[in-house]
């Protein structure tokens, strides 16, 4: 019981995000370091988090605080999920229902920044989504199930027999962290055309929940990506540092693109591997 | 007491509906309404346990009950005949023509007449679609009576026409029930053909140009579909000698002749359920009053095409056919999903949506396994709900602000908060866990995975999905900070709509209750498809869990809605604008001093899913899948 309920979902509750928190602090140094800068201290995010707690309450309306609330908790519970060896599809659905309320919230203030960060945090959603479902049926494909326990089980490391779906997987990973050239919806950098998008009108407590939150999703998308070398824990931890690393550093030499571009360029590239990757699973 | 129950829940509405159109007193009319309402409602509760039954009409005024259908089936060809004369449509004029030339020659020289047989039958895929139509419809029925009175209101009509609305809007009900619970193939076609001219007829009921247009597109493309029916019959009666269901269904598994006539069945269905290329009948009937857009979408009229569809699919299990069906089943959800993204008219937002989940349907029926069967009867269950729901609130909604536009919604939840919240959760229904529809579409994908193509479009399709009704919840939620204003709707109003919402709320918490105690028993070796274990569905490949989740989100929901209400007396910011004195919560001190108004709208990107762009590649597609469809069950 302990073990298998109790543990798991501490783990999912408290170390996710701890996890999450210095992989942030880790990419702020690592992207300060390819821009040739110092970069604040790894625990930076942290500070940030506990600052914007402490201050006072002041939000644009009710509706986004209530947002605000349930996109963190529900990347929560989808992390709990993983932990737990849930259904992967099912755990999809419930981090996209934290995803849609943050658009949700975004769209309830007034504040244009704010609408039009919404609608692109929406052609996001709209342009990673299929790609994920397509990387779990391949993952269905090869183990016969969408449980994470059994295709964690699996005897050979995923990405042999789905390679191009991990490439698929990584497009949409840059999509979901909002990394360059995906980055649309908000920025790490104020001082552009959309200020700060998605999160313009999330501030103070909430904006801390919103940070958060997205701790939790990066752990559990790097959680899908250690899926593809789950025999050996070094293997996957391999995996998913030189995957993040490479994230950030397309993220470093590209600049943004148009949601046209993305939407036409990672459909037509990443469904047709896909498709290619899932025609040699039914092959052989 | 079945031959009562029958009675009461195929022939009382005809009468009500009787009553209703001779009697034009308003006061009669409501009491007729809810009246029979409330007794549709009980016999379809009581119709639970009973199946499955089949029973034989007995004779009606000393004449034979078949005898009666086919003479009232003729008596209604001849009028639908006679409407296109009216409306000097050549196309109606011919496919009336047709299908009296081909049901005369069926009936008078092919079939064997006098054999006694059960023409009724009743299984749980009947019940549920008879618990379906009688509850969902006759809520949407009685929401009907106070949105007619506000309707005629603007209209300064000489004479009410409420009596003939209501009259039609009742028979609808009593025909789908008949349909549902027909077992001869006759029945079936005659309570087909009702269900077509009660639609023509309410959509025409404002008597504008544009009704009077989408009407008789309305007739012309179900008469298709018709036809197609009539002539499967003629096809199919050399080879089975007998036009009951239950036989045919027997007899069809494996055999290649029965082919060609399901294949014609599955294409009345598509028109039926208003599928690609023959989407713009539904589109069309938007201009009917809100009601009338509810039933058809929500419980009748194109449910029958789907209910067909699901009804055939062990005939054609394992065939092409069924490979086909599910694959156009895809296409279909996948275009009309990305036709809904680019509109703004919330009713054609909703009409693309309910295609798009037919199509999902069919594409489950397609798949043919018993899991995806029960993706389909639960997505039939789940959909009708949260459809009546949606169209109920942006019926009440465009009544108060004169306009279906979403865009007009923004902020609805200051003016209206009750009827924004329902509309809120109904759009939420159609896409978040662990509501029902999200659970039919978790199935749904287990079930295509191992067809390539099905599951591509599927999940593309599932992404437009969540696009547009998270852009519409976020437009209703979009509201600078203060209390909302109450709204004062009348009891007849908010009690379909209450009611409603509790439903979708409480279908989905019990599926596995729904699925256990109903689905299982409607699907061939329903019981295999899923384990259900405290609350959690289980199959080989996945589990969905109902109970936990729904634990975890009541919960979640909890913790925010405390936080919300916490906040609701904090200091409240004024939107960002870029550092620019704000006036008033939507204005801005622009240049020369002089207010400007705060406009943003959503993204609709029209150049890319907009009606006039993506039309004509979807029908395109869907006449090649068709053809394919139609080829290869020669």
């Amino acid at each position: 019981m302990i073990i298998k309920y109790i543990i798991p979902v501490l783990l999912g509750v408290f170390a996710a995000p701890i996890l999450g928190g210095l992989i942030s602090g880790v990419d702020r140094r690592l992207t300060a370091w390819l821009q040739s800068r110092y970069g604040p201290p790894i625990l930076q995010p942290f500070y940030d988090v506990a600052k914007l707690f402490g201050k006072k309450r002041n939000p644009v309306n009710t509706w986004q605080v209530f947002c605000a609330w349930l996109y963190c908790t529900a990347a929560m519970v989808s992390v709990i999920m993983f932990m737990l060896q849930a259904d992967l599809l099912l755990i999809f659905f419930v981090q996209a229902t934290g995803a849609t309320f943050l658009v949700i919230g975004a769209l309830s203030a007034v504040s244009p920044y704010s609408q039009i960060g919404g609608h692109r945090e929406l052609i996001q959603i709209l342009t990673y989504e299929p790609m994920l479902v397509l990387v779990f049926v391949g993952m269905y494909l090869v183990t016969g199930s969408f449980e994470v326990g059994t295709i964690a089980a699996y005897d050979n490391p995923l990405l042999i027999k789905l390679p191009l779906l991990f490439v698929v997987l990584g497009y949409a990973l840059t999509i979901k962290l909002r990394k360059s050239p995906f980055d649309f919806s908000t920025s790490h950098h104020g001082h552009q055309e959309l200020v700060k998008g998605l999160t313009t009108e999330y501030s103070g407590p909430h904006l801390a929940l919103v940070e958060i939150g997205h701790w939790y999703e990066v752990v559990l998308v790097l959680l899908v990506v250690s899926l593809f070398w789950a025999t050996n824990i070094f293997g996957a931890v391999i995996l998913v540092a030189i995957t993040y690393f490479a994230e950030i550093f397309v993220d470093n030499i590209t600049a943004r693109m148009t949601w046209r571009w993305m939407l036409g360029r990672v459909w037509f590239v990443g469904l047709a591997m896909s498709l290619a990757n899932l025609v040699w699973l039914y092959a052989s | 007491m079945l031959g009562t129950l029958l009675f009461l829940l195929i022939i009382l509405p005809f009468l009500a509906a009787l009553g209703c159109y001779l009697f034009r007193m308003a006061f009669l009319r409501s009491l007729l309404v809810v009246g029979s309402g409330v007794v549709l409602t009980v016999c379809s509760l009581a119709l639970i346990g009973l199946e499955p039954f089949e029973f034989k009409p007995p004779a009606l005024l000393w004449l034979n009950a078949d005898i009666v259908v086919s003479v009232l089936d003729f008596a209604l060809l001849f009028l639908i005949l006679y409407i296109g004369f009216r409306l000097k449509n050549n196309l109606i004029k011919f496919l009336a023509a047709l299908q009296i030339v081909v049901m005369a020659y069926l009936e008078l020289f092919m079939m064997e007449h006098g054999a006694s047989h059960a023409a009724i039958r009743c299984d749980t895929l009947s019940l549920v679609m008879v618990l379906i139509i009688s509850i969902i419809g006759s809520l949407i029925c009685i929401y009907g009576l106070p949105y007619m009175r506000k309707h005629e209101q603007h209209l300064n009509l000489p004479r009410s026409r409420q009596p003939r609305f209501f009259a039609f809007m009742l028979v609808l009900l009593g025909a789908m029930n008949g349909l549902v619970l027909s077992n001869d193939l006759l029945y079936f076609y005659f309570f087909f053909e009702i269900t077509t001219l009660c639609s023509f007829l309410l959509v025409r009921h404002d008597l504008t140009d544009i009704a009077k247009r989408n009407a008789e597109r309305i007739l012309w493309m179900n008469s298709v579909g018709g036809a197609c029916f009539a002539l499967a019959m003629m096809w199919m009666y050399p080879t089975t000698k007998t036009l009951e269901l239950s036989a045919i269904l027997q007899m069809a598994q494996g055999s290649n002749l029965m082919l060609w006539p399901l294949a014609l069945l599955i294409l009345a269905a598509f028109t039926k359920a208003a599928q690609t290329p023959f989407q713009s009948w539904l589109t069309g009937a938007m201009v009917a009053p809100t009601p009338v857009s509810a039933l058809l979408h929500s419980s009748t009229m194109v449910k029958a095409g789907v209910y067909l569809a699901v009804r055939l699919a062990p005939a054609y299990h394992g065939t092409f056919l069924s490979t086909a069906v599910a694959l156009f089943g895809a296409f279909v959800f996948m275009t009309t999903a990305a036709l809904a993204m680019g509109q703004s008219n919330a009713k054609k937002v909703l009409a693309y949506s309910t295609i798009s989940n037919l199509g999902l349907i069919f594409a489950c029926a397609g798949l043919n396994t018993s899991a995806a069967i029960t993706a389909a009867i639960l997505l039939i269950i789940f959909h009708a709900i949260s459809k009546a729901l949606m169209f109920m609130c942006v019926g009440t909604i465009e009544q108060k602000i004169h306009s279906r536009d979403i865009e007009d919604m923004r902020g609805i939840f200051g003016k209206m908060p009750l009827v924004a919240m329902f509309a809120f959760i109904g759009a939420l229904s159609m896409l978040l866990p662990p509501f029902g529809v999200l659970l039919s579409k978790w199935m749904a994908i287990e079930a295509a995975a191992n067809n390539i193509f099905v599951i591509a479009m599927v999940a593309v399709g599932s992404a437009f999905t969540v696009v547009f009704w998270t852009r519409w919840a976020g437009v209703m939620s979009n509201f600078p900070s203060g209390r909302p204003e109450p709204d004062h709707q009348p009891f007849l109003t908010i009690a379909p709509l209450g009611l409603m919402t509790i439903g979708a709320i409480g279908v989905s918490i019990f599926a596995p209750w729904i699925y256990s105690h109903f689905v299982s028993a409607a699907v061939p070796a329903g019981a295999d498809a899923y384990k259900i274990s405290a609350g959690v569905f289980t199959t080989l490949s996945g589990a969905f869990w109902v109970y936990p989740l729904v634990v975890l989100m009541a919960a979640a929901t909890f913790l925010a809605l405390r936080a919300a209400r916490k906040s609701r007396n904090d200091p409240h910011a004024s939107p960002y604008l870029s550092g620019l004195t704000a006036v008033g919560p939507k204005t801005f001190i622009g240049p020369m001093d002089k207010p400007v108004n705060i406009q943003a709208s959503n993204y609709y990107m029209l150049n890319v899913f907009g009606e006039e762009k993506l039309t004509m590649w979807v029908n395109m597609g869907a006449l090649i899948l068709l053809a394919i469809l139609l080829g290869g069950a020669l």
